[in-house]
């Protein structure tokens, strides 16, 4: 018995005829998906690791600056915090990314000896550091790629550091991050007096009232004391923390680009098919296909080119996001991880890309009079 | 109502803004069943004729009537080739990528007529056409006279009462010729379809029972 010709395989057919063509017109689109799920994946690792930052660390309340580019809150907000009957512990801090070699940078947080941040962290070697004397300790990733240990120094800016102790984070953040004496950063980065935030523990809900009011409620009490200021809960801090929200625009800014130019190969693509196969849609035509469904064949063979070139995509940008979770350079914020939502939106964009790149050339075979069409030359 | 299954009523068709007048004025009447070939030198506007009555193109001015309804306006041209109408051309039009048995079924590529049904329609038309050998392969593996005979066998798909043939043995040797002309006037009589032919060949324009000529876009004869 012989095969049935649908129209998907009748569009697989007329997309195969060309196959160089086809294959350099999924290089393109792909690069474009792989730029996608490469820099989509990225930014998405990212936030995670701030937000399994501050589960690890117990922080519930981020207090910030109520602006986008001036980071800083003032120190002497701390103790203000400190007094609200709602708060355990508000925590200083200092984040910022610093070169620790030529080649590496780090994350680089300052706290207070006694902050809760530090609790988080599971030393795997060597002890705390005290007071703000010039000592640091390094995340497990970063003293491997550092090749450091519990005695060594590590320069930074200028000033020489003693490596005290090894920790292993709940992060990829903070296994890849650098922690040193709130003092020393804020000497380093020029902040005295000032922090980039507070990192706040909340005491337990009283019985009875849920976790939700009484976050609510803490947020109020945090807001009236500190009217300058803006109370965000972490869950949602670590989708609007200002690096994370830059490397979403970065991500998704970027690989519009490869995108756009992936969708002009479809547009091409299509363009010269439908060019090449006048006479044969006017055979179509001839054959009793209506305008609509010849529309619908070579929006197929666009959605078709879309998917096989996003299938591609996936692949290059999973294997570039291991490739980021490897080398030295980026291991220490890159996850490998890829959650299948992202999967789902690099495959819907493929497919949206593939039919927008194909519309103009869709309708333009679907106008063409099946008698012109088949005297075409 | 015509009792005529195809009809044109002064029917003319110009090009270029008119400087082109193809057809000029033609009148004519087809019954059902008829076998009806047209002739005429190039340029006389047989093939115009052909594709009007086809619904493949618009008239200028004039009518096509297809069982009394005026086509373009009582009828959808695109349900009209599709269900009424079949075409057989001379450069045989068989699309490449598709296998012989595939070339046949693409006229219900998107329909709702159920897969499996479809392929048998398929093969029972290349039996028809002696090609049951010939299912899978490309036009390109296939000789001039298999190909027009894969086109027979498309045109027939769905089912039409009227067969259109441009010129079909325009491009093949007196033996294909032959064959092809066997074929269509063999179906014409089995399946009571009416059938009309282009064609420059005399000798299968005079084998109609009714032959027209045509000389500078009218009816001459």
């Amino acid at each position: 018995m012989s095969a049935t010709l649908t129209l998907a395989d009748f569009a697989w057919k007329n997309v195969w005829r060309r196959r160089m063509r086809t294959c350099l017109t999924l290089c393109g689109i792909g690069m474009g998906i792989a730029a996608f799920v490469a820099l989509v994946g990225f930014s998405h690792g990212f936030e995670q690791a701030w937000l399994k930052m501050y589960e690890s660390a117990g922080t519930d309340i981020d207090v910030v600056q109520k602006t986008f580019m001036a980071t800083t809150v003032a120190e002497s907000a701390g103790p203000i915090l400190q007094a609200l009957p709602e708060v355990a512990q508000a925590s200083p801090v200092i984040v910022n990314m610093m070169d620790v070699t030529a080649d590496i940078n780090a994350i680089v947080f300052g706290f207070r000896d006694d902050s809760f941040d530090l609790d988080a962290m599971k030393l795997v070697a060597g002890r705390r550091f005290h007071g703000d004397d010039a000592e640091v300790m390094l995340g497990q990733l970063l003293a491997d790629n550092l090749a450091k240990k519990p005695g060594d120094t590590v320069d930074i800016q200028g000033t020489t550091f003693k490596v005290v102790g090894v920790y292993t984070g709940g992060s990829a953040i903070e296994a890849g991050a650098l922690v040193m004496p709130l003092a020393q950063m804020q000497q380093l980065a020029s902040m005295q007096g000032k922090v980039t935030a507070f990192h706040v523990k909340l005491k337990p809900a009283a019985k009875g009232e849920s976790t939700d009011d009484w976050m609510h409620k803490a947020e109020a009490a945090i807001q009236a004391a500190t009217p300058e200021l803006r109370a965000v809960p972490a869950n949602e801090r670590a989708s609007s923390n200002q690096l994370v929200v830059l490397a979403h625009a970065a991500a998704i800014g970027t690989s519009a680009i490869a995108l756009l130019v992936g969708a002009m190969g479809i547009a091409n693509t299509m363009a010269m098919s439908v060019f090449e196969r006048t006479k044969e849609i006017g055979v179509l035509r001839a054959l009793g296909w209506p305008a609509r469904r010849v529309m619908g064949l070579i929006l197929v063979e666009a959605a078709g080119l879309g998917i096989s070139g996003g299938l591609v995509g996936i692949l290059g940008g999973w294997g570039a996001l291991r490739l980021m979770s490897v080398i030295p350079a980026t291991k220490n914020i890159a996850s490998a991880s890829l959650p299948p939502a992202i999967l789902a939106e690099a495959l819907a964009v493929a497919v949206l890309v593939g039919l927008a790149a194909g519309f103009v050339p869709a309708w333009r075979a679907a106008r063409l009079s099946p008698v012109e069409a088949m005297r075409y030359e | 109502m015509s009792d005529s299954l195809l009809e044109v009523q002064d029917l003319r068709k110009s090009y270029e803004d008119g400087q082109i007048q193809a057809l000029v004025g033609v009148d004519l009447k087809v019954a059902a069943g008829d076998y009806v070939s047209i002739s005429g030198a190039s340029g006389s506007g047989k093939s115009t004729l052909l594709q009007l009555l086809g619904g493949l193109d618009r008239p200028t001015s004039g009518k096509v009537l297809f069982k009394g309804a005026n086509l373009g306006v009582d009828v959808d041209l695109d349900t009209y080739r599709s269900n009424s109408v079949g075409f057989v051309f001379q450069a045989f039009y068989l699309l490449a990528s598709l296998r012989a048995v595939e070339n046949v079924q693409v006229p219900w590529v998107g329909t709702k007529i159920p897969g499996k049904e479809r392929a048998e329609r398929a093969e029972a038309l290349m039996v028809e056409m002696g090609l049951s050998h010939r299912m899978k392969n490309y036009p390109s593996q296939l000789s001039a006279g298999e190909r027009q005979r894969v086109a027979i066998a498309r045109s027939l798909a769905n089912n039409p009462e009227v067969l259109l043939a441009d010129e079909p043995t325009g491009n093949l040797d007196s033996v294909n010729s032959a064959k092809i002309m066997d074929i269509l006037t063999g179906l014409q009589a089995k399946r009571g379809m009416t059938l009309i032919v282009i064609t420059h060949e005399d000798s299968i324009a005079e084998a109609a029972p009714r032959h027209i000529r045509m000389r500078d876009g009218r009816i001459v004869a």
